[in-house]
């Protein structure tokens, strides 16, 4: 079930959909990338930690902004065309 | 609307403008065709530009030349492929490599002060680099002072890539299939001539990949003028040109077809030169001004050298 | 909610720099409509190319024709999966490179494909859609009813319609891309079909059927009236059935028909020369439909390659293009003037001299009767709604939706 609880600005959504984005783009890099290519290969490791890091924070510090609904088992999604958030249970 | 009649004499006549005239062989307008050409620039209301070859033409041509208004390039009009000290004529035109507009500024500085009007004509154009823009800078610099003395003593010097500007108040380029027509000892009508040389060295139009053809003539005296596209000659179909203030750019046809491939866009290089003339050209006029001299409607301050970089601003 | 479905946006449509690879210039079909008139099968893309292209690509990031956010990476034939192989290794080397050299396109890109399907389903073609599936848009060209689709789209060998080799292939399709469109080319031959064939896409559970007349001169006597009768039949289908509420059509449009301002709405249509496509040999073209297997008669426009790189005066025609300066009066004063489409390269092979600056006008009498037919259906659909008392709530819905040309 999926119920709307609130919006970003544009630019807020830009830098959550960057992230998103990169994760993308390092899960799939990831799967053709081997400890072989030793210095790309720890590059990918150390990027695949900070920008889920980063990604993480974002929520945190959006959550806490706007002080979105939540539930103990949901999850929030954006729209990055409209740039709401939807709670999804 | 058509106002000139270029008539290539001879297929050595001389190159008088951008492009080099690779014909080397005599091919002689015949009289009739001759005949047939003055008819059509009188019927047409057209001034005749005669060109002539190195040669003495025959006798029997001088009269058929003689029997309508004309100007004679190459006769009346001195051409020259090099710098030379030793002209004196009242408007005379200097082919030259942007190297040697570079390297002999001084000389041709000099050649002001002998000629009322000097047409400075860049045989390379196309080769011009980013990389030369300040020493094509300090050239026109170099002009530039030798007209400020001369115009201070009362000598009404003019060399067309710093002059016309600063009386220009609207666009005036070249105007080949617009403003005057080429017509060739063949009988043909071209754009201009350098559409000629290009037909006669085989040079491929693009126009069809199953058949190339070098053909470049829109018309002939038999038939008439067959433009295609003509209002891709004009200004108003120059997305660049109509914006731009280099009033007195060439806008060459012939180098827009041979660089862009369209022959209503011009290249980077001929904006580029066209606009650091253009700049040296105002630069005159602050000092013309300042001594009391007349030097025209004011040329504003701009800050690029390519209409085509700030194309999104007009 | 009441809407009225509209079409999918484009993927950062005007901030992704398109770059195109014509891996082939093979195709398993030859339609009768294709604008690809020398296809073969000898000029196949070699490694070394791509690669090269990809180098040059990415060593001039900061060129300010490369200079966009995000980039789409399209890979076009022929068909372009008959060389899988080579389209997976230039992907991987793509991902890689722009991750090994921090470029900024690593955080918004997209493998694009066009193809007719055939293949879709096999093995290695599913692998890759596994191994890259957040960044791919993939759209499968199915012409509508096995008459129509087979009308066209035949096997270069035998003749024989390839209908049956598409459609197994569409529920994996829609399955995994959902959201996707299919786009539909009409030609004189078919236009019977269209009513059919649109319906028959929406049953296949195609969501956005984009459907566009080909832009050369093939139009016969009576083709617009037949055309009008067959989009105005299928207003009423779309009205009746209500399908307008989950489905979309391109050639329903309200924004066109109306005519357009040389000053305000005075942009050009096509992309080209934003765009930058590589053939096998390796030379730049500023788009697919400028390279010599889609002309018909003039010299293909290449535009640089990659060993010289680009030749920025072959592209000033093309980024100072307008809609006007190309326009013929007629054209210019149109009273129907929006949303009537070009191709640049169709302009450029049917215009009198070498220019892309001539627009060619054979689809004319094709706009003309799409808009009569589209001022139809709108006319027809919101008297419905009016009487349904839905009106009000789907202009509300509607409103946002953007005009086909600004």
């Amino acid at each position: 079930m999926k119920k709307l609880v609130g919006q970003v600005t544009p630019e807020e959504r830009n830098e959550i959909q960057a992230l998103f984005e990169r994760r993308n783009g390092l899960n799939e890099l990831a799967k053709i990338l081997t400890a072989d290519n030793a210095e790309l290969y720890e590059k990918l490791v150390n990027d695949m930690a900070e920008t889920s890091s980063k990604f993480q924070k974002w929520w945190d510090k959006m959550s806490q902004k706007y002080q979105w609904e939540s539930t103990k088992n949901g999850n929030w999604e954006i729209n990055f065309e409209s740039c709401e958030i939807y709670l999804v249970n | 609307m058509l106002q000139y009649l270029v008539i290539l004499l001879d297929d050595t006549s001389v190159a008088y403008c951008h492009a080099e005239n690779p014909l080397k062989e005599r091919y002689l307008i015949s009289l009739n065709t001759l005949k047939k050409a003055i008819l059509f620039g009188m019927k047409e209301n057209l001034m005749i530009q005669y060109v002539y070859p190195e040669y003495d033409l025959p006798k029997e041509y001088s009269e058929l030349i003689e029997s309508i208004d004309h100007i004679k390039i190459g006769h009346d009009i001195k051409v020259y492929n090099d710098v030379t000290l030793s002209s004196t004529a009242g408007t005379a035109i200097l082919r030259t490599t942007v190297a040697d507009f570079i390297s002999k500024q001084y000389d041709i500085a000099a050649m002001l002060s002998q000629v009322t009007r000097l047409i400075i004509c860049l045989k390379d154009a196309e080769l011009f680099q980013d990389e030369q823009i300040e020493q094509y800078k300090k050239a026109l610099s170099t002009l530039s002072a030798m007209v400020l003395n001369l115009r201070k003593s009362d000598y009404q010097s003019e060399v067309n890539i710093l002059t016309d500007r600063l009386t220009l108040k609207e666009m005036h380029n070249c105007g080949a299939g617009d403003s005057n027509i080429t017509l060739a000892p063949n009988g043909k009508f071209y754009l201009c001539p350098a559409f000629y040389y290009d037909e006669k060295m085989g040079i491929s139009n693009r126009l069809n990949h199953h058949k190339p053809s070098s053909e470049r003539s829109v018309g002939d005296l038999e038939t008439g003028l067959q433009i295609p596209n003509p209002q891709l000659l004009k200004l108003d179909h120059a997305p660049l040109c109509r914006i731009c203030d280099a009033y007195h750019c060439n806008r060459c046809i012939w180098l827009n077809q041979k660089l862009t491939w369209d022959n209503n866009t011009p290249s980077h290089q001929q904006c580029v030169l066209a606009h650091l003339e253009r700049n040296a050209a105002r630069t005159l006029q602050q000092q013309l001004r300042a001594v009391g001299l007349n030097a025209g409607e004011e040329i504003k301050e701009i800050d690029y050298l390519d209409p085509f970089d700030v194309r999104e601003k007009f | 909610m009441s809407t009225i479905r509209k079409r999918n946006d484009v993927w950062h449509e005007k901030m992704a720099k398109n770059i195109t690879f014509i891996v082939t210039k093979d195709c398993q079909l030859a339609c009768k409509y294709c604008y690809l008139v020398g296809k073969n099968e000898k000029e196949r893309m070699p490694w070394n190319v791509a690669k090269a292209a990809i180098d040059y690509i990415l060593d001039h990031e900061n060129d300010p024709n490369f200079a966009y956010d995000s980039v789409v990476w399209d890979f076009i034939g022929g068909e372009p999966f008959l060389e899988i192989d080579l389209i997976d290794r230039i992907c991987d080397y793509i991902k890689t490179e722009l991750f090994r050299r921090n470029h900024q396109w690593f955080n918004s890109y997209r493998f694009s494909f066009s193809t007719n399907g055939i293949n879709y389903a096999s093995d290695k073609v599913q692998n890759f859609i596994k191994k890259n599936y957040n960044h791919l848009s993939i759209g499968i060209t199915i012409d509508g009813t096995e008459r129509k689709h087979d009308l066209n789209r035949v096997y270069k060998n035998s003749g024989r319609g390839s209908y049956q080799d598409v459609v197994c292939n569409i529920p994996l399709w829609i399955k995994q891309f959902p959201h996707s469109a299919t786009k539909v080319t009409i030609s004189s031959a078919d236009i019977p079909y269209i009513h059919e064939s649109v319906l028959h896409l929406y049953g296949l559970g195609i969501h956005e059927v984009n459907i566009n007349c080909v832009f050369e001169d093939v139009w016969q006597n009576g083709d617009d009236q037949l055309f009008e009768e067959q989009l105005m039949r299928l207003a009423d289908s779309i009205i009746e059935r209500e399908l307008y509420k989950n489905f979309s059509c391109s050639f329903f449009n309200e924004n066109m028909g109306k005519p357009l301002d040389c000053k305000l709405q005075n942009g050009n249509w096509c992309g080209a020369g934003r765009m930058l496509s590589i053939d096998a040999e390796g030379n730049f073209y500023p788009c697919t439909r400028f390279a010599q297997y889609s002309l018909r008669d003039k010299e293909a426009w290449i535009i640089g390659n990659i060993h010289d790189g680009i030749d920025y005066n072959k592209i000033r025609p093309f980024l100072t293009l307008d809609r006007c300066t190309q326009s013929a009066p007629e054209c210019i004063d149109c009273e129907v003037a929006s949303g009537c489409a070009w191709c640049q390269g169709e302009n450029f092979d049917a215009a009198h001299t070498h220019t892309v600056f001539e627009r060619s006008t054979a689809i004319c009498k094709m706009h003309k009767a799409r808009v009569r037919a589209n001022n139809y259906y709108w006319n027809k659909l919101y008297r419905k709604l009016e009487l349904d008392g839905q009106r009000e709530e789907f202009e509300a819905n509607n409103a946002h939706v953007k005009p086909e040309i600004s």
